[in-house]
């Protein structure tokens, strides 16, 4: 811990500008080392688009349309909303447990402007990032609370129809935020039939990905997970009601909820990649506990459940 | 020799628990920066007090036997951590002492003894091994690289490796059993030289 603090520094010596080398075309338009990461707003001249990343440049944590500002550019935002298909109610209270560009609750805030949103951050910075440079506004009905995730799941009296989980620093999930008792605490603060989506970034089949499916399962009576196309991004939508959802029931749902809100997005085709989760299911991966989660080093290791 | 493994040790110890620590404080406290640097100045303050305390008790009839007393407070402390870790740290998260404070006060209570104790060893056992084996500089030197060095050791070994294999609760417990079985044998190596007394 004091190795990874001088990491940090070391980094922060040898590398006090860029993190890495940008293609031509890529615009800089701002970075900054913030008290958790390396934070840089990208714009890509040729494609139009605008990036926030961390060191690595084949990840962003998001991006947006320059053309298009308001629309979800990156698969997983899109996919995440297909949540809203398993809730049988308009949403009333949402929670958004990490910014980023603030992409996902941005467009949630334009569809369901009655919604009360709340958005906890760790970082300031980022959220500054969200302000100036992509378009992201606190409003009355949509606050941004700079805290621990965790921290606020567990502080708050709130209960929500929807919580969305995606918090990331860097491509890890912090370790705190995947566990069993961080899950039980999440579905504590669901109100009845709530819906939790999840943004899992993990290559399919490793021991990471295995954990996290078993991790959910025991936690949430139902799992459904939705596998990213150009992406390696899974969503993973867990209720907390009795009642399991069919196929059908998803899709028609979708369709309607498309027709009545006329999204720019596709509701009904993501919703057709729908698979529940028993095929991913495997009894020998491990379950994460706030006593053992090894996520950073799971990523790396091969699956070898069956 | 077993002086010298009991310095690697204990400097592997330190720095391993001090990894896990981390673990165990994200659940109630988060992992903001107020959590990493109230982990971190706890231990600096543990171990800066640990110097200081043993350099004076160094000087007062040193002996392997009160070496091996003292390094059973943190083995025992290990051993029975998930008796009072959960209990503790809840107790304040419900207290909500605010962000600074809240870890601020769970890692005092939790890591401070330990790593006081964990202090004592450094100056302790150069004393000790200057006055009974006659030798000087170059024991302290290599006493110094050798708990410095297991506490690279703590460091790589915990954060690439252990953190797999088993949960933190049991990691520390290892760690109390390891600190105890080690202290074992000075007990009867009857290392130990007689100070002045000051009248």
């Amino acid at each position: 811990m004091i190795y990874k603090f001088l990491l940090a520094l070391f980094c922060f010596v040898l590398f006090p500008f860029q993190g890495y080398a940008l293609e031509p075309g890529e615009k800089l338009l701002y970075e900054k080392n913030s008290l958790y990461q390396y934070i840089s707003v990208i714009d890509d001249t040729a494609r139009k688009e605008r990036y926030l990343r961390n060191q690595k440049r084949d990840y962003s944590q998001g991006g947006m349309s320059l053309t298009a500002p308001g629309k979800l550019l990156l698969e997983y935002t899109q996919m995440s909303f297909v949540s809203l298909a398993y809730l049988d109610r308009e949403p009333k209270d949402v929670l958004f447990v990490g910014l980023g560009i603030g992409a996902m609750p941005r467009y949630f805030h334009r569809y369901y402007p009655e919604a009360h949103i709340d958005i906890v951050e760790i970082d300031a910075d980022i959220m500054s990032a969200a302000k100036n440079y992509f378009y992201f506004k606190e409003t009355a009905n949509m606050k941004v609370h700079i805290n621990d995730g965790r921290m606020f799941v567990k502080r708050t009296p709130k209960r929500y129809d929807m919580i969305f989980l995606d918090a990331y620093q860097n491509d890890d999930i912090p370790f705190h935020l995947t566990t069993v008792e961080f899950l039980r605490e999440v579905k504590g603060k669901l109100k009845e039939d709530g819906v939790v989506a999840a943004n899992i970034l993990s290559s399919y089949r490793n021991k990471f990905f295995d954990s996290m499916v078993v991790t959910y399962k025991k936690v949430f009576p139902h799992l459904y997970i939705f596998a990213g196309q150009q992406s390696r991004n899974f969503i993973f939508i867990a209720t907390a009601g009795k009642m399991k959802r069919s196929e059908e029931s998803i899709l028609e749902k979708a369709r309607k909820i498309q027709t009545g809100k006329k999204f720019d997005i596709d509701l009904p085709k993501i919703a057709s990649a729908y698979e529940y989760s028993t095929e991913y299911e495997w009894s020998s991966a491990k379950v994460l506990t706030d006593d053992f989660a090894p996520v950073n080093l799971y990523k790396y290791q091969k699956s070898d459940a069956r | 020799m077993i002086i010298r493994f009991i310095v690697f040790i204990c400097g592997a110890v330190v720095m391993s628990f001090e990894i896990l620590g981390s673990r165990v404080l994200a659940p109630n406290f988060g992992s903001s920066v107020f959590v990493w640097g109230s982990l971190i100045s706890v231990f600096l303050a543990g171990l800066s007090a640990g110097y200081y305390l043993g350099g004076r008790l160094a000087d007062i009839n040193p002996s392997s036997r009160k070496l091996g007393l003292m390094l059973m407070v943190p083995g025992i402390l290990f051993l029975t951590f998930p008796l009072y870790n959960a209990p503790i740290a809840d107790w304040i998260f419900v207290k909500d002492l605010g962000v600074r404070s809240s870890p601020l006060l769970a890692s005092a209570i939790l890591f401070l003894t330990p790593s006081v104790f964990l202090g004592i060893v450094s100056p302790y056992t150069a004393k000790l091994m200057i006055c009974s084996l006659r030798t000087s500089g170059k024991t302290i030197g290599t006493l110094y690289a050798l708990s410095t060095f297991g506490s690279i050791m703590g460091t790589l070994v915990t954060s690439f490796y252990l953190i797999t294999i088993a949960g933190v609760n049991a990691l520390i417990m290892a760690q109390g059993l390891i600190l105890i079985l080690s202290a074992l044998p000075l007990f009867f190596m009857n290392l130990y030289c007689k100070t002045e007394t000051r009248s």
